[in-house]
């Protein structure tokens, strides 16, 4: 069984879930965040030998890590539940034990898992801008300058590196192969560097003409758009799947 | 020159403060409790990472810090706060400097000790286990569940089990009792992480750079940080060496986990098998000098100033 995780918002997730079946990629079972977090038994485990994971969920699917065989893995955070029925002073801690215990289990995930997680972010590394550019600029990638103040407000240092008006395009690097947008050579080699560079199997980047016209790095996900990539990536990432390549 | 940041009178703080003093090495304190008389700001443009940072009176160029060692407290909990009504513009700014503050260690050129991502390792022991299990050291036997009746029959299995947090949050390990067992329906909201109990002897390492050392602990208690409290004998530490494969798969483990500096938390069975518990990415390292004499500070301290030494020798 493959699994695609995500959220019930998440619309990029579901295209890839129909996508993905009507490619042929079976069983598949489409496993929501909202779902998991009432999932009704929870079993992982694991010692020196190795990891093993029994969720039983509301609508009573069970999912076992000896039958899953890998993951489109598009969660972002435990989706609040569990943490809603906490008391004020325990929420924080419910958070980040939820947190860790979703870090272990996608971790501990058998087969082929796209993206797996990392301690910065539940579907691969979530890097803060400033260290994206720092890590674009070291991939080759043309960046805009990146300023950050203790006197900025918080939510200025997320603000896109894109001037306005500009034009952006977006492309998504899987396992080296650029997928979505055109773009000239040197720069296709960049986007991969760059992925490369982050351990991410999967990072969607978005990218916009500077006023030379050269493409220059605007942002980067390992949670992208994946309808950018369209059926070519759908197809790679069956065949990834199915044939359990490893990365 | 050498960054230190956190709170001056912090036990290991002051340690590696006191050891740069004793060799001479100039370093540069930033006091947490008198940031609002700091600055900081930094840019990103063509691989290179600038900016200053500004402390009283004195401004400093942040690419002249070569070795920087962050030991903060959580500055939401800083004394200076504590009569600032939550959207303060005190608060804000304190946030806000601690936040640019770490953005900028994250990607300085500088050496860290440590740097944030590798640290975050540790904000799930489960998960840090498997990258322990990589690296050829047995892990406990652990169970994460909401079923009590699974943990019944792991406790009924293994005999002595523990549980203790999932997360990074501390908490005091206890050995699951029968009083515990009738709580047992309570992890039905949450999954909660039991443990076997390895019978053994209990190993701290500290790792730094090249440089590893060990202590044994010995103590009754459960946890041994709470010896006193649950067994009513502290713990006893001494010095110990480690064999050279032991010393190298232990640097090993934390080179991989990308930490320049660890306390790395072991138990020796009976049976020679090297358990590992996990890795401390900010150990609190003062309680083991004190205790065994060992010259960790030292080497924190030996450690910033080689960076340093390296960043003159290229600049000549």
């Amino acid at each position: 069984m493959w699994l695609i995780l995500c959220s019930s918002s998440d619309p990029s997730g579901l295209w890839a879930y129909e996508g993905l079946r009507r490619l042929g990629v079976a069983p598949l079972e489409l496993i929501l965040a909202e779902s998991l977090a009432y999932g009704s038994l929870w079993e992982h485990r694991l010692d020196s030998g190795g990891t093993h994971l029994k969720i039983v969920l509301p609508d009573r699917r069970t999912l076992c890590s000896s039958r899953i065989r890998g993951a489109v893995n598009r969660l972002l955070a435990p989706a609040p539940g569990i943490t809603e029925r906490a008391a004020v002073s325990d929420k924080e801690y419910a958070q980040a034990e939820l947190q860790a215990f979703y870090l272990s289990w996608i971790k501990g995930l058998p087969g082929v898992v796209i993206n797996r997680p990392t301690p910065i972010g539940l579907c691969g590394s979530w890097y803060h801008p400033s260290e994206w550019a720092y890590r674009a600029s070291h991939s080759g990638l043309p960046i805009a300058p990146y300023r950050h103040s203790a006197h900025d407000a918080p939510e200025k240092c997320y603000r896109p590196l894109v001037p306005q008006g500009a034009t952006m395009l977006n492309v998504i690097v899987f396992r080296g192969e650029v997928f979505g947008a055109q773009l000239p050579e040197p720069t296709l080699s960049a986007c991969a560097k760059l992925a490369d560079a982050s351990e991410t199997e999967m990072l969607g980047m978005g990218l916009y003409a500077d006023e030379n016209g050269e493409w220059t790095f605007a942002n980067a996900t390992p949670c992208p758009d994946l309808s950018v990539g369209g059926v070519p990536l759908l197809q790679r990432l069956a065949k990834a799947l199915t044939q359990g390549e490893p990365a | 020159m050498i960054l230190v940041c956190g709170i001056p009178s912090e036990s290991p703080l002051r340690m590696v403060t006191s050891r740069l003093e004793e060799v001479g090495v100039p370093f540069l304190m930033f006091n947490q409790r008198e940031f609002a008389n700091c600055e900081i700001w930094f840019e990103v443009s063509h691989k290179e990472v600038n900016g200053e940072l500004r402390i009283g009176e004195r401004t400093y160029k942040l690419q002249d810090f070569t070795a920087i060692y962050p030991r903060m407290m959580d500055d939401r909990f800083l004394p200076e706060l504590s009569q600032e009504p939550p959207d303060s513009a005190l608060r804000k700014y304190c946030r806000s400097f601690h936040d640019t503050l770490v953005r900028w260690m994250e990607i300085a050129s500088a050496l860290v000790i440590n740097r944030c991502a590798p640290m975050a390792s540790n904000s799930s022991k489960p998960y840090q286990a498997q990258l322990i299990r990589e690296q050829g050291f047995f892990v406990p036997e652990t169970l994460i569940t909401n079923d009590p009746e699974l943990v019944r029959e792991f406790r009924a299995r293994r005999g002595r089990i523990i549980y203790k947090s999932i997360s990074a949050v501390r908490s005091i390990v206890q050995e699951l009792n029968d009083e515990d067992e009738q709580r047992l329906e309570r992890i039905r909201w949450c999954p909660t992480q039991f443990q076997a109990f390895v019978e053994g002897t209990n190993l701290r390492v500290h790792t730094i750079g090249d440089e590893a050392f060990a202590a044994a602990v010995r103590s009754d208690a459960t946890d041994y940080r709470y010896a006193a409290r649950q067994s009513g004998e502290p713990a006893e530490l001494r010095d110990v060496r480690l064999s050279s494969e032991l010393t190298e798969k232990c640097l090993r483990l934390s080179r991989v986990l990308g930490l320049e500096f660890a306390g790395i938390d072991l138990k020796v069975t009976p049976d020679d098998e090297v358990f590992c518990f996990e890795v401390n990415p900010c150990p609190a390292f003062s309680y083991y000098e004190a205790n065994t004499s060992q010259p960790i500070s030292a080497a924190v301290a030996r450690r910033l100033e080689s960076a340093a030494t390296r960043y003159l020798t290229t600049q000549v």
